[in-house]
């Protein structure tokens, strides 16, 4: 792995064999395998339950889809650089909690201004998050395993000293907001699937994104190159807390409080999303649109057990299979690449 | 590549980073193990004179506990003994209460000690740990939940969840306006299949349905992994395969945790299908939940629970500490009081008082 491998030009090296070889390369690209399966899952829970298929369900599943697609888009970006993100799920309940002790304080004022200030202040304390990562990682030298750890476990235990365990506030107008009104999307759903897209463009499209890469696939080669391997790391964990920070609002929407356990376990569902979507955890390659597609598709799919009254636990073994297939076809493409 | 060069700068530094990293990570282990033992109060042992009662419960920073807390701290005040009081934050495991109930003997050994009040988040995995301190003459009590065998054990207060499952299933029934003869649906909010207080809380409620309301049909149980946001997902998910317009129509929840309630409640006022204090009648879905947390008392008032099932910590806390004492003062548990105390669970309406209502809402820290 010497050379900088990004996708966007991993693609256009291979432009020659398009017109050829149009459906193996299909067959190939683990994002149309993966929306392929996606859509068999859907519709085989459709099948079994005619409901699944209707717009309240899409509804359901578009508001879950929120809560976790921004974090996955975050660690899409940590990920690129080689590094992991266990922080987010806790960044969910914290900023969730302390924005909800805000908009407390501001409960006289108009439903606007207190909501306004609540994003604010849990953007605030994921972009804090993410600075304490970062600076974790530079200044004490952490691997962003470790780093991460550490703020996951203080960022959990401060929800339970602020909170006490128990949800704070009660927030109707909150809750409103969270219902579709637009066909199946929500006006915050409609936000978060902006952001989503933006940041897709941004990773793939941007010096940003092309730096980002770079760090992950080789960093002594982009220091060589004169990239800022620094700069561009800690901005990669500040936009990871930030994001994990405007889901910890979405959460707040949903249950009109701030629960210390809010987020608890989201890091996992985030990092299997990324690992689903055919990133490679070692950094280097990443693809956003896979992890969008395997969020909505772990959405779809912890939906459907409910409806067939399957009990979470198989939840759980489901994601897994779910990560071992997407990472067997990995390898198995990976092999595949270097025969031919 | 090596994903600590992105950190380090040059190879040779490599290793001491993986060092450092593994100081780290033992430092990280040790402070979370700290939080567990630190953040609980310990009332001053100084004078090895006076009666020193250790409590150590399961998930400390948890309203019910900290409700306990309160009940035992009263307690201990008026009858100027010392509490240690000492648990886990968050995780309510065996796995975290067992190094703190070591610690906490050990610590009675050499303070020379007077009881231990546990209650242990497991039936059998505190047993051999109760043995050591009874061996050290240390009177052990249950509180809340209990050791599978009681042999050992002293005195035991705890709530009756069985009891809170049928008031429950009385409180629903009255919601659903029962009247025999017609089907009602109903789904149920869990935290886990196998959690002893839900599924005591749930065979109390399933039980009182089989005897007085057959009408009542329960659909499914969901599982929400203490976490709100499952449960609210949950929910969810259910109104729009029960829906109003379906064939088999939602009529009432039981949410059987705070947890639940709480998911349930914000799930039910999203989809417009929260009872009022006023109108609770078709096209709405009767809530029923547990746990007075303040939010879901405040929820109550507005008429989207028709009930929360209160427990009762604040008492549990202060007959434990009365029984511990009492026994250590005349080696009998107080007159009347049998080895195990009962505390029914208590009904809270919307229409309930606010005196009454302030009584039960659990405390926070």
């Amino acid at each position: 792995m010497s050379i900088i491998v990004d996708p966007v030009q991993e693609s256009s090296f291979e432009k020659p064999d398009r017109s050829q070889l149009w459906y193996r390369r299909l067959l190939a690209n683990q994002q149309f395998l993966l929306l392929l399966v996606t859509i068999a899952i859907f519709v085989f829970f459709a099948f079994n339950r005619h409901v699944f298929a209707s717009a309240g369900e899409f509804g359901n599943n578009v508001t879950n889809f929120c809560t976790l697609v921004l974090l996955g888009v975050g660690e899409t970006y940590v990920i690129a650089t080689g590094g992991i993100d266990l922080s987010v799920g806790s960044t969910v309940s914290l900023s969730g909690v302390v924005g909800a002790i805000a908009m407390e304080h501001l409960a006289m004022h108009s439903e606007l201004l207190v909501l306004s200030v609540g994003t604010v202040v849990c953007i605030g304390i994921g972009i804090l998050v993410g600075v304490v990562n970062s600076a974790l990682i530079h200044y004490a030298r952490l691997v962003p395993f470790v780093a991460t750890l550490v703020t996951w476990g203080a960022g959990a235990g401060m929800c339970l000293v602020l909170t006490g365990g128990a949800p704070i506030g009660q927030n109707s107008g909150a809750i409103a907001l969270t219902v579709p009104k637009i066909w199946i999307f929500s006006y915050p759903a409609l936000i978060i699937i902006a952001i989503t897209f933006v940041a897709g463009l941004f990773l793939h499209l941007s010096r940003f994104g092309r730096f980002t890469f770079a760090v992950g696939s080789n960093a002594f080669a982009a220091r060589a190159v004169g990239i800022n391997v620094k700069r561009q790391v800690t901005s990669v964990y500040v936009l990871s807390g930030a994001l994990a920070g405007i889901t910890g609002m979405f959460v707040y929407m949903r249950l009109g409080s701030g629960a210390p356990t809010a987020g608890t376990g989201q890091e996992l569902i985030a990092i299997a999303a990324v690992v689903i979507g055919g990133a490679r955890l070692t950094g280097g390659s990443a693809r956003l649109s896979g992890t969008v597609i395997a969020a909505w598709m772990i959405t779809i799919v912890s939906s459907g057990l409910i409806f067939m009254n399957v009990s979470p636990n198989y939840n759980q073994v489901a994601v897994a299979l779910l990560i071992a297939t997407a990472a067997t076809a990995q390898a198995l493409r990976k092999s595949a690449r270097q025969s031919s | 590549m090596n994903k600590e060069s992105l950190t380090s700068g040059a190879p040779t530094r490599t290793r001491w980073t993986g060092a450092k990293a593994v100081v780290a990570a033992s430092l990280a282990v040790s402070s979370i193990a700290l939080v567990g033992l630190g953040s609980a109060s310990v009332a001053g042992a100084s004078s090895s004179k006076k009666i020193t009662i250790a409590f150590v419960v399961g998930a400390e920073a948890d309203p019910f506990f900290i409700s306990m807390n309160a009940g035992a701290q009263a307690e201990a005040t008026k009858l100027h003994v010392d509490l240690i009081w000492q648990g886990n934050p968050s995780q309510y495991s065996p796995s975290t209460q067992i190094p703190v109930v070591q610690q906490v003997t050990t610590q009675l050994a050499s303070a020379k000690p007077s009881a231990l009040v546990l209650g242990p988040t497991d039936p059998k995995a505190l047993e051999p740990y109760v043995k050591v301190a009874v061996k050290k003459h240390i009177p052990v009590f249950n509180v809340d939940s209990q050791d599978a065998s009681l042999k050992n054990i002293t005195g035991f207060v705890t709530g009756n969840n069985a009891q809170g499952g049928q008031a429950a299933a009385d409180a629903l029934a009255g919601a659903m306006g029962y009247t025999a003869g017609k089907t009602y649906n109903v789904v149920v909010g869990m935290t886990s299949p196998t959690a002893t207080t839900n599924v005591l809380r749930y065979d109390g409620f399933k039980a009182e349905i089989a005897k007085k309301y057959p009408g009542i049909k329960i659909l499914a149980e969901a599982y929400s992994q203490s976490s709100p946001t499952t449960a609210n997902t949950n929910i969810q998910n259910w109104l729009t395969e029960y829906s109003q317009s379906s064939k088999t129509p939602l009529n009432g929840i039981f949410a059987i945790d705070g947890t639940n309630a709480e998911g349930a409640a914000s799930a039910l006022q999203a989809g417009g299908l929260a009872c009022s204090k006023t109108v609770c009648g078709s096209g709405h879905v009767a809530l029923v939940g547990y746990d007075a947390y303040s939010s879901n008392v405040s929820l109550l008032s507005s008429g989207v629970f028709a009930a929360l099932i209160a427990q009762d910590p604040y008492q549990e806390g202060i007959d434990s500490v009365f029984n511990a004492y009492t026994y250590l003062k005349t080696g009998k548990l107080p007159k009347g009081v049998s080895k195990t105390t009962t505390l029914p669970n208590v009904t809270l309406l919307p229409t309930s008082n606010s005196t009454f209502l302030a009584k039960y809402t659990y405390a926070t820290a």
